[in-house]
């Protein structure tokens, strides 16, 4: 009997301790896909914002960039259906819109950016191939890049996320496409409940969350979104769980933050339709997928390479791009005409300025007035979306 | 809680169970030879990379799992030539065809990572039975693959308690010294189980990417291969309660998604961290000495045998 009590505190102080880290936190680490916090970009007072009028612009008729060697640190790897295949195909997209080789770029993939010496070997070894650009994926490298970067101050860093000290930061404003294809959504539907099929407690996911949820609102105004949490960025089981709960529940249609194909799959098989996420998602269930967020880093991996080839770059620039980089794929067949045209439309509002996203009056979930009326979220609120929006029902 | 809720979660733990059952029994009859391969893990995901690379390429799903069952066979031998000829450490030996499983399939999987099959095994509703309340849906409206294991399930009890073979298993397990004075090829015989034991590992895995879902990604089984080891133990080496172990896990791995959906007050980790709870305390109670009861563990479990020693 001692024995058995014994073992069943012992069970409930591992328990305990798997539970030790639960909970969300104001400061945010990084996570396994790259993504992370945002809130620290001012730590060398010295930001450099780039304009997105500058994407798009096309590198001088004598640019030379055949002494260009290009590395690239991922976290994964390179097909993982997502972020990381995101990153690596922007990276090759850019390179050859400006004539470089991929014979010029080194990848090495599952580096993982909670480990300081893989993380510092593998930027050396970078460099000791004698690349002069290296792009981090993962914004957990930025604990232990910018050392190596102030080592090697002729080699240009470039990293996800927050600025950090001799490395160029970079992130796209992906609420843009997530908003249109919340819109999409809200326009398609009979009804107004939603769903969103979540993966991680992380600001990109809420990023997303709150972007498809007011994209839904911007169609219907009593739109709710339902949240199904994984709490995991990769697992099959319960990615098909999350978009059977919300079928389950009544959802027709839903956004997601997922890398693998079980939540189009199980759309699919239920008559339900999903936003695809990270990337085209259509060839995976082609009646369910009505269009996909793609994160496009091309034009920002474009503009650093330019910028590094006319020496106009400099290491405190920061990227905080939206437009083409927070893109859509084309829409389905199935998707009415005047669908697209309403999502075009408010896709150029939004680039005109005329259609602003985190526009007051904007509440959150528990009542708070997030941005009065007349008045619009400060990027730094919006980097870190520490709130979900008065539409989103979510357990977080 | 709603019958379509009840029904979803049986699905989707019946699924889970599956794709964990081929692994586990198979383990089972090796642990029962007196063998433990603990590289299940890597065998899934040979065989998960197997069955999508042929059904990518060849567009044919027998074929596939006759590959599948090809790698099976291969990597049984060389399981059981290391620990059985060469009589290796079973423990290393098994961490070694993990770690070699975990990279050759990340790497020949490549070509196929992010391309869609197109091709698997659809779900087979049973007429009749498919219709019955609650339990219908779930049960009988499975792939071929989930049929073959409720045929399994009862086979391998049958086999393993009630025919002359499966004592002369038992015995493998517990005494191959008396099996081997008896006449037996001990040797033969553990090989035998051995390749049948990795050829339901790699099973596990084509079920995950032939029947379960369509595509490939690395290390995609997630762990499943350890928890088929566990249901080992747990389930005290018996087929029938590996069953029950494979479904509670399935079910309380999923379950959380749809309560923390309505319930917010309990915030959503805890129902992440419940599987393992659960198995932690599964553990200690199937394991533990509480009883006064005799261990089902086989008697000659990891140790190599030695005619000379005998």
């Amino acid at each position: 009997m001692k024995k058995k009590v014994l073992s069943l505190l012992l069970t409930a102080v591992m328990a305990a301790a798997l539970l030790a880290g639960c909970g969300s936190s104001e400061t945010e680490s990084a996570d396994s896909s790259g993504n992370s916090s945002a809130s620290s970009s001012e730590a060398s007072g010295k930001t450099n914002w780039v304009s997105q009028d500058k994407m798009g612009a096309a590198p001088a008729k004598d640019a030379d960039f055949s002494k260009f060697k290009i590395g690239e640190i991922e976290s994964y790897v390179i097909d993982d259906g997502g972020w990381c295949q995101a990153t690596h195909e922007g990276l090759v997209g850019a390179m050859k819109e400006l004539g470089i080789s991929e014979d010029n770029l080194i990848t090495l993939e599952e580096i993982d950016d909670t480990d300081q010496a893989a993380t510092q070997a593998a930027a050396e070894q970078l460099i000791d191939a004698g690349c002069n650009v290296i792009i981090g994926c993962s914004t957990g490298y930025s604990t232990f890049l910018p050392e190596i970067a102030a080592k090697n101050p002729d080699a240009y860093f470039a990293q996800w996320g927050a600025k950090q000290d001799n490395i160029i930061g970079y992130m796209i404003r992906s609420y843009e496409g997530m908003f249109l294809a919340g819109y999409a959504c809200g326009l398609m539907s009979d009804t107004s409940l939603f769903g969103f099929s979540a993966s991680c407690n992380e600001f990109s996911v809420r990023t997303a969350i709150n972007a498809y949820a007011l994209g839904c609102k911007h169609a219907k105004s009593d739109a709710k979104v339902k949240v199904a949490c994984a709490d995991s960025w990769y697992d099959i089981d319960k990615e098909t769980q999350c978009a059977q709960s919300l079928i389950d529940a009544g959802v027709k249609y839903m956004g997601g933050e997922y890398s693998s194909p079980a939540i189009p799959e199980t759309c699919e098989k239920n008559g339900a339709y999903v936003v695809g996420y990270h990337m085209d998602r259509s060839a995976e269930a082609p009646d369910a997928v009505l269009v996909s967020f793609c994160w496009n880093f091309e034009p920002i991996f474009k503009s650093i390479l330019i910028g590094v080839e006319n020496g106009s770059i400099s290491k405190n620039d920061m990227y905080y791009w939206g437009g083409d980089c927070s893109a859509l794929t084309d829409f389905a067949s199935f998707v009415p005409s005047d669908v697209v045209d309403k999502v075009k439309a408010a896709k150029a509002d939004i680039a005109s300025g005329k259609l602003v996203v985190y526009a007051g009056e904007l509440k959150d979930n528990k009542g708070n007035v997030l941005v009065p009326k007349g008045e619009v979220m400060d990027d730094a609120t919006i980097q870190l979306q520490d709130f979900f929006v008065d539409n989103v029902d979510c357990a977080w | 809680m709603s019958a379509d809720l009840i029904t979803s979660v049986l699905s989707v733990a019946i699924i889970y169970a599956v794709t964990v059952l081929y692994a586990t029994i198979g383990e089972i009859f090796v642990q029962r030879a007196g063998l433990m391969n603990l590289g299940l893990e890597g065998l899934m995901l040979m065989g998960a990379v197997t069955g999508y690379l042929v059904a990518v390429n060849q567009q044919n799903l027998p074929l596939a799992i006759v590959a599948v069952i090809l790698v099976g066979i291969g990597m049984g031998l060389v399981f059981a030539f290391t620990t059985i000829t060469l009589k290796a450490d079973q423990t290393v030996t098994g961490m070694a065809i993990l770690t070699f499983g975990t990279g050759l399939s990340g790497f020949i999987g490549k070509s196929v990572c992010g391309v869609s099959a197109n091709l698997m095994f659809e779900p087979i509703p049973i007429p009749g039975l498919y219709r019955i309340p609650i339990l219908g849906p779930s049960l009988f409206n499975q792939s071929i693959l989930a049929y073959v294991m409720y045929f399994i399930i009862p086979l391998s009890m049958i086999y393993i308690y009630k025919t002359r073979a499966g004592m002369i298993l038992r015995s493998l397990g517990e005494n191959p010294a008396a099996l081997d004075s008896a006449g037996y090829n001990v040797f033969a015989l553990r090989y035998v189980y051995v390749v049948f034991g990795s050829v339901m590992g790699v099973m596990s895995g084509a079920c995950i990417t032939l029947s379960y879902t369509n595509f490939w990604s690395d290390g995609m089984t997630s762990g499943k291969g350890w928890i088929a080891v566990a249901l080992v133990v747990f389930s005290r080496w018996n087929p029938l309660i590996a069953v029950l172990g494979a479904l509670l896990f399935g079910a309380i791995s999923v379950i959380g998604i749809d309560i923390q959906m309505y319930i917010h007050v309990i915030p959503s980790q805890v129902f992440s961290a419940l599987p393992y709870v659960a198995t932690f305390i599964a553990l200690i109670f199937t394991t533990g000495n509480f009883r006064k009861k005799r261990s089902s563990e086989p008697g000659s479990l990891c140790i190599p045998y030695d005619r000379e020693e005998r």
